[in-house]
């Protein structure tokens, strides 16, 4: 990981617009200072509301912020004439698979991105099944999407998006439609885009377990930015979590529970792997 | 129920009738139906029956496909035909009784209309069972594309046509839920007049365009994402390129064509 910022948020304001004769309408993000480094896989958590899927909409000049400003490698997200090459840089999964496949077979909608960009034939062969191979769905490359599950659905979706090669991709509560393995199935995908291919990820999701597995965390309350830090940091302050309607990771509270009640277990761990560790450990001192 | 429909239906498969370039297919199709309504006997009606049949055979798609295809005209033919027999009194009489006479006119015209309706629902049909709906529209924007030309924007009729049929089944499904969830609240499509049904309907098709425009508004977020810019300088994954079979059949075609227009010209017409 290096230290160039992929996406900046410069003090942003967002609004979506009010309908005539309502009153100005409160913003959905107010004054949001955060940055994306290469490399980085970043969690957004934040309850129902609280404005973290309009990050994920400016990121790529889909929005455009009020105030501030959303640099993506330096090219301004408000100047129109750069929005391709931003939406080149970094793409956005959305929360429905449903409604973000275009085509009625799996290779042809992966094929949909990079034949926009204009790429020669073999250059989307090859980036269509790359992708598919690196989401696990290249054996169902001539279904049909209606068809699939909803973990793989939304796979090929990531598959759409990966297949123009961005650079940082954000995904916005891609697993909220999901049932539980394809929550897994999709997570798997999200980490090994991150750590093998090394892509910048932006995670917005408001399962605390996805959280934990990110290198940085932001929290974000009633349209601002509340906490940020490492997932050890975030997940320490868990009154302040709770009084914002979030929750702390299950095993995290386990181990908590179990400390008030004398077993010396370190009380910060964040996932089933390390916990067991620190149990097998405190077993094996006995 | 709503299953059923077969709207635009596709059977996959590797027969060369599959293989053949889909524009290949559209202008053949076109051909053929528009030599269908040329022929005017029963050599020529029989010969273009056998051609169909032969190109049925080749797909290997299975009979039963073939008659679901034909079976909602049905009523259609049997009237077609009954007004044949009632009001063409060519030919000799066969059967009289009061004021209503049947003849070897009425007959022939009858089994000729039938045929003809028949063949055209199922050379068409074939050209939906043989072709991926995806080819097709991309073999439309292909074929049209000198439309260009008069400033019609074939790029954005096809695309089109490609989302409407990606969301069918989406949209049956939801259709589907929608129902489910009515009817577990207590309301009843099965019973009462047609209007108390139609009227019934109306909970269904509300919240199913609601939800249509909620999907339309979030495919076009995603499709900017993808750099959607319309039709200008975007490339194709599949190229369409003829192929010898392509020729061979637009051939073969034309040859029995030509064989239409001289039969009509030596055999007595029926129609």
């Amino acid at each position: 990981m290096d230290n160039t910022n992929i996406v900046e948020f410069h003090n942003v304001t967002f609004c979506y617009d009010a309908d005539e004769g309502e009153q100005q309408p409160e913003p959905a993000i107010r004054d949001f200072t955060f940055n994306v480094k290469k490399g980085e896989f970043v969690a957004v958590l934040g309850h129902n509301g609280s404005g973290k899927s309009t990050v994920a909409k400016l990121s790529n000049s889909i929005l455009i912020p009020n105030e501030g400003k959303v640099l993506v490698k330096g090219m301004d997200t408000a100047d129109e004439d750069l929005s391709y090459e931003i939406r080149k840089t970094v793409g956005v999964v959305f929360q429905n698979p449903d409604n973000q496949i275009v085509a009625s077979i799996v290779e042809e909608d992966v094929a949909f991105g990079p034949e926009n960009l204009g790429l020669p034939r073999e250059e989307i062969r090859k980036r269509v099944d790359d992708s598919l191979k690196a989401v696990g769905m290249y054996e169902y490359r001539h279904h049909e999407p209606h068809k699939l599950s909803g973990g793989q659905k939304q796979r090929v979706a990531i598959a759409g998006i990966i297949a123009m090669r961005p650079e940082c991709i954000f995904l916005d509560e891609p697993t909220a439609m999901l049932d539980p393995k394809g929550r897994k199935e999709v997570m798997d995908t999200v980490i090994k885009l991150n750590k093998e291919y090394g892509m910048s990820v932006v995670f917005i999701t408001h399962f605390m377990e996805e959280a934990v597995l990110a290198d940085r965390v932001a929290v974000i309350d009633n349209s601002r930015l509340l906490l940020e830090g490492t997932p050890k940091e975030v997940f320490k302050q868990e009154d302040l979590l709770r009084s914002v309607g979030l929750d702390i990771p299950q095993i995290t509270n386990l181990a908590r529970e179990m400390k008030k009640s004398g077993v010396k277990v370190d009380d910060s761990v964040l996932t089933l792997n390390e916990f067991v560790e620190n149990i097998t450990a405190l077993l094996g001192d006995k | 129920m709503i299953k059923d429909i077969t709207i635009g239906q596709y059977f996959p498969g590797t027969s060369p009738i599959h293989k053949l370039d889909p524009r290949m297919k559209i202008v053949l199709t076109f051909i053929y139906i528009i030599f269908i309504f040329l022929c005017r006997n029963f050599v020529a009606m029989g010969a273009m029956a056998l051609l169909l049949l032969a190109t049925v055979l080749m797909s290997k798609i299975s009979p039963k496909l073939i008659w679901k295809s034909v079976k909602p005209i049905f009523l259609i033919v049997l009237i077609t035909s009954a007004l044949q027999l009632l009001y063409n009194s060519d030919g000799t009489v066969l059967f009289e009784w009061k004021r209503l006479h049947i003849t070897t006119g009425g007959v022939y015209m009858a089994i000729f209309t039938t045929a003809r309706i028949v063949v055209l629902v199922i050379a068409s049909s074939m050209l939906t069972y043989t072709t991926s709906p995806t080819l097709l529209t991309d073999a439309i924007e292909r074929l049209f594309s000198p439309l260009k030309v008069i400033k019609i924007n074939v790029h954005s009729i096809a695309m089109m046509m490609t989302i409407a049929l990606r969301f069918i089944p989406t949209l049956i499904d939801e259709v589907d839920k929608i129902m489910s969830a009515q009817k577990s609240r207590g309301a009843d499509f099965e019973t009462g007049s047609l209007i108390k049904r139609g009227k019934a309907m109306i909970p269904i098709f509300i919240p199913l365009f609601i939800n249509s425009f909620r999907r339309a508004y979030e495919l076009a977020f995603a499709m900017d994402c993808r750099c959607y810019q319309g039709g200008d300088g975007r490339t194709r994954l599949k190229v369409m390129k003829l192929a010898a079979r392509d020729y061979a059949s637009l051939g073969i075609l034309v040859l029995f064509c030509v064989g239409i227009i001289v039969s009509n010209h030596y055999l007595t017409a029926v129609i």
